[in-house]
């Protein structure tokens, strides 16, 4: 602390000489990148001027913004870009973001990944390990003090949905009730998105909603970083196994950046900074993946299509 | 008795009391007024914020309402109703809801009891006019010092009513002010009173100590013998001072006037002795004269017996004169032997002597005997007394007029009264005539009234003397019935 006070105190007699010599070196340079737009049409030293921006839904949560600003400093030392991360309440905003090429990557849902684009514009940067395999799935959660004990008790109830796009959230429920042969636009009294895994987990607890339907990941998350909230919850019925909502890139993006941000993010575990950020993650480690690990949301999303219930809302 | 009549109380008890009492009652009233105007605010600004808190719900909760995103307004309605500070629930907040303009639950802040798209129970009279109210309004538990408030606060969009909010807010913590407002107060007050009870404890003591000064020194100069002035210190200029101040003249004044009254006495008792050996000399000095005159033509002759013959009944006058006035200096004053006072005799007795002694004068005698009673008196005394009233009497009017008597009993007393209308006493002889030598008759020996006065003195008696120059003079001698203690002895003695 004294030492930036004395490196304060220090500046103004040593910089105000230089104040005037480094606002003209400023516009120089402006007007040099403009000179080499103009002229070369190289897009070198605009890219330099913007930050590498990486989206984030509500597949992790957010709402720890001093983690995200210590990530964004360990991946600004490695990809030597500055890095800023880019919050939108829901998925389908974040996807629009990639698609115009606002966001260069995107933590997003494994369910928008598997949709089909065309023509195809993201491509796989990594997928998260957690608790040993790259899979996760769904919790339907109801109040630690209800009844209910499965999906089937919950008819004409009140159900929290997470997000229009979410797989583990909105998709998966309603393909468990169609497995049982349940109508799942009549089998609830009423249903309301919370936009937030987190806050479907609130809504539970609040009692708001008499179930929700939750990624397993957040809420195992939630349940170590705010106990006092989960622990009003408890899960009533598990899907099966998915694909971990991927890590993604514009394939449009440079190709260098784009190499360098994955083998930052592949090599996190292996540094202590990146173990540490992983740990407060709740996740082993990122690895490559391979895009058939979302096959089985892609063939899900298909049988829902397939039966007339519509995938989104 | 004496605690409850405030007339008998101290003023070092009434003064503090009564500036305790107006002090605590000036602060009770003020007190008061501050009270209800503070709940009045109080009541006032949960009203204001009630319908702000409303406010800002319905602000943030339209777009959601519409869109019957009902997650986002449950957030509104809990983070509103939440104490930024803490995150924790708002203590004033008791519910909070917003409904539909079918009255049906949007989001309650406790949505286990009210379930998110239920109908809310609306027990109000016009419950439906509530759910279109075109402006905000405020509900109470009971018109005055209800347990709650609640803001009933339309959400509007576009000029449009879609739907209600209701905050319903506690006074229990107005109602906890107002109780801490007046446990203070009632602490000041206290404490006021208090200070005004020693301040008036001050003040009284302030006062009261010149009072009770002057109490005292009044008290000093009721015993007679003060001669020493009495003053009192003046602490003050204010009216008890000079009151004070004014005593302090008067009490030197008092007591100069007693000193000279006292000398004045002094000199009057020298005088009277001075006036009575006098009065014994010349009474005794006038036929010693002549006796001596007798001793020495005697020594001289002694052969001449015709002048013993002559002399010695000379000498036996004088000396029996001298005897007669020296008796009458020492009039016995015992108690005699009782004699009953009856309707005749002992007074009869009198009045046989002195038609003897008015013999032919021009003198009317009106005698009037009213004790019928028998009485025990000293008879002897009573005689002796009235004898020398009456001679008195018609001595006192040479050229005649009218001698009367009367004696009568009442109260437990007789009383003799002896009248005439003779040349009556000057005003000034009248404090002397009791005097032995005192007279203004030629050949009097001045020791008549002395003896009255002596045997009535005697007696237990009073004496009254009324004269008018020139028009009478009236003696009232009053006798106390002493029943056995005189009679008693007297029969002994018998």
């Amino acid at each position: 602390m004294a030492t930036v006070i004395l490196r304060k105190e220090a500046s103004p007699p040593a910089g105000s000489g230089d104040l005037a010599s480094m606002i003209s070196r400023r516009l120089l340079l402006r007007l040099s990148a403009g000179l080499a737009l103009g002229l070369a049409g190289g897009p070198a030293l605009a890219e330099i001027q913007r930050p590498v921006r990486f989206g984030l839904t509500a597949v992790v949560v957010r709402e720890n913004l001093p983690f995200f600003k210590r990530w964004s400093t360990y991946l600004e030392a490695r990809i030597g870009r500055p890095v800023e991360f880019v919050l939108r309440r829901t998925y389908r905003e974040i996807m629009h973001l990639l698609e115009t090429g606002d966001l260069d990557f995107a933590w997003i849902c494994g369910f928008p990944y598997a949709r089909r684009r065309e023509p195809e514009y993201l491509e796989l940067l990594a997928v998260p390990v957690f608790q040993g395999l790259p899979l996760y799935r769904s919790y339907i959660i109801v109040h630690r003090d209800a009844l209910a004990g499965g999906l089937d008790d919950l008819r004409g109830r009140v159900f929290a949905f997470s997000d229009p796009d979410s797989n583990s959230g909105y998709l998966v429920p309603r393909a468990m009730l169609m497995e049982r042969r349940l109508p799942p636009d009549k089998f609830f009294r009423l249903t309301f998105f919370t936009y937030n895994h987190a806050e479907t987990i609130e809504a539970v607890a609040d009692k708001f909603a008499d179930a929700g339907a939750v990624d397993s990941y957040v809420w195992e998350y939630v349940s170590h970083s705010n106990p006092g909230l989960a622990g009003r919850t408890k899960v009533v019925a598990r899907s099966q196994l998915f694909g971990f909502p991927p890590l993604v890139a514009r394939r449009t993006t440079d190709r260098v950046l784009l190499q360098r941000m994955a083998e930052a993010l592949h090599r996190m575990h292996e540094e202590p900074g990146g173990r540490d950020l992983l740990a407060e993650l709740e996740i082993d480690r990122l690895i490559p993946g391979h895009p058939t690990l979302y096959d089985g949301i892609r063939q899900m999303a298909d049988r829902l299509s397939a039966s007339g219930a519509p995938e989104g809302r | 008795m004496r605690l409850f009549s405030p007339q008998r109380w101290s003023l070092s008890v009434k003064l503090p009391l009564t500036i305790t009492a107006v002090i605590a009652s000036v602060a009770c009233t003020v007190a008061l007024v501050i009270l209800i105007d503070t709940r009045a605010e109080l009541m006032r600004t949960l009203d204001e914020r009630a319908v702000l808190l409303g406010r800002a719900v319905g602000e943030s909760a339209a777009e959601p309402v519409i869109s019957h995103d009902y997650w986002a307004v449950y957030k509104a309605v809990k983070l509103m109703t939440s104490s930024l500070a803490v995150g924790e629930r708002d203590g004033r907040v008791l519910s909070a809801v917003v409904l539909d303009v079918q009255g049906r639950v949007m989001a309650h802040l406790d949505p286990g009891a009210y379930p998110v798209g239920m109908p809310f129970p609306l027990h109000e009279r016009g419950a439906e006019t509530l759910l279109r109210l075109p402006a905000p309004q405020i509900r109470r538990d009971t018109p005055h010092n209800g347990r709650w408030i609640e803001s009933i606060v339309p959400i509007l969009s576009a000029q449009e009513v879609v739907g209600t909010v209701r905050i319903r807010m506690s006074t229990g913590e107005i109602a906890e002010q107002t109780v801490e407002a007046s446990i203070a107060v009632l602490g000041w007050t206290v404490l006021l009173a208090g200070a005004g009870s020693i301040l008036g404890t001050v003040i009284s003591n302030r006062l009261i100590r010149p009072l009770k000064a002057l109490g005292d020194a009044m008290d000093k100069l009721k015993t007679d013998e003060l001669t020493v002035p009495v003053s009192v210190d003046v602490s003050d200029e204010d009216e008890i001072g000079h009151l004070v101040a004014r005593f302090n003249g008067m009490a030197a004044e008092l007591v100069e006037k007693r000193r000279i009254e006292q000398e004045l006495a002094a000199a009057e008792r020298l005088s009277a002795l001075g006036r009575i050996a006098a009065g014994v000399a010349h009474e005794i000095n006038n036929p010693l004269g002549g006796m001596l005159n007798c001793l020495n033509n005697l020594k001289r002759h002694r052969n001449e017996p015709e002048l013993v013959g002559r002399y010695v009944p000379l000498l036996e006058r004088g000396l029996t004169r001298i005897e007669a006035i020296v008796k009458a200096l020492l009039v016995e004053v015992r108690a005699e032997q009782s004699e009953t006072l009856g309707s005749c005799d002992c007074l009869d007795d009198v009045r046989d002597l002195i038609v003897a002694e008015i013999g032919g004068r021009p003198i009317e005698l009106r005698w009037t005997n009213e004790v019928s009673e028998v009485f025990p008196v000293n008879c002897q005394k009573v005689q002796q007394v009235i004898l020398n009233l009456l001679r008195n009497a018609v001595q006192a009017m040479p050229a005649g007029g009218v001698v009367s008597f009367r004696a009568a009993a009442a109260m437990g007393r007789v009383v003799f009264e002896v009248g005439d209308t003779g040349v009556g006493i000057p005003q000034e002889n009248l404090p002397r005539i009791f005097d032995p030598f005192f007279t203004t008759r030629a050949g009097g020996t001045g020791l008549g009234l002395w003896m009255v006065y002596r045997l009535v003195e005697s007696m237990g008696g009073g004496i009254e003397v009324t004269s008018e120059p020139g028009k009478g003079t009236l003696v009232r001698v009053s006798l106390p019935i002493a029943v056995r203690e005189l009679s008693e002895p007297a029969h002994a003695r018998a």
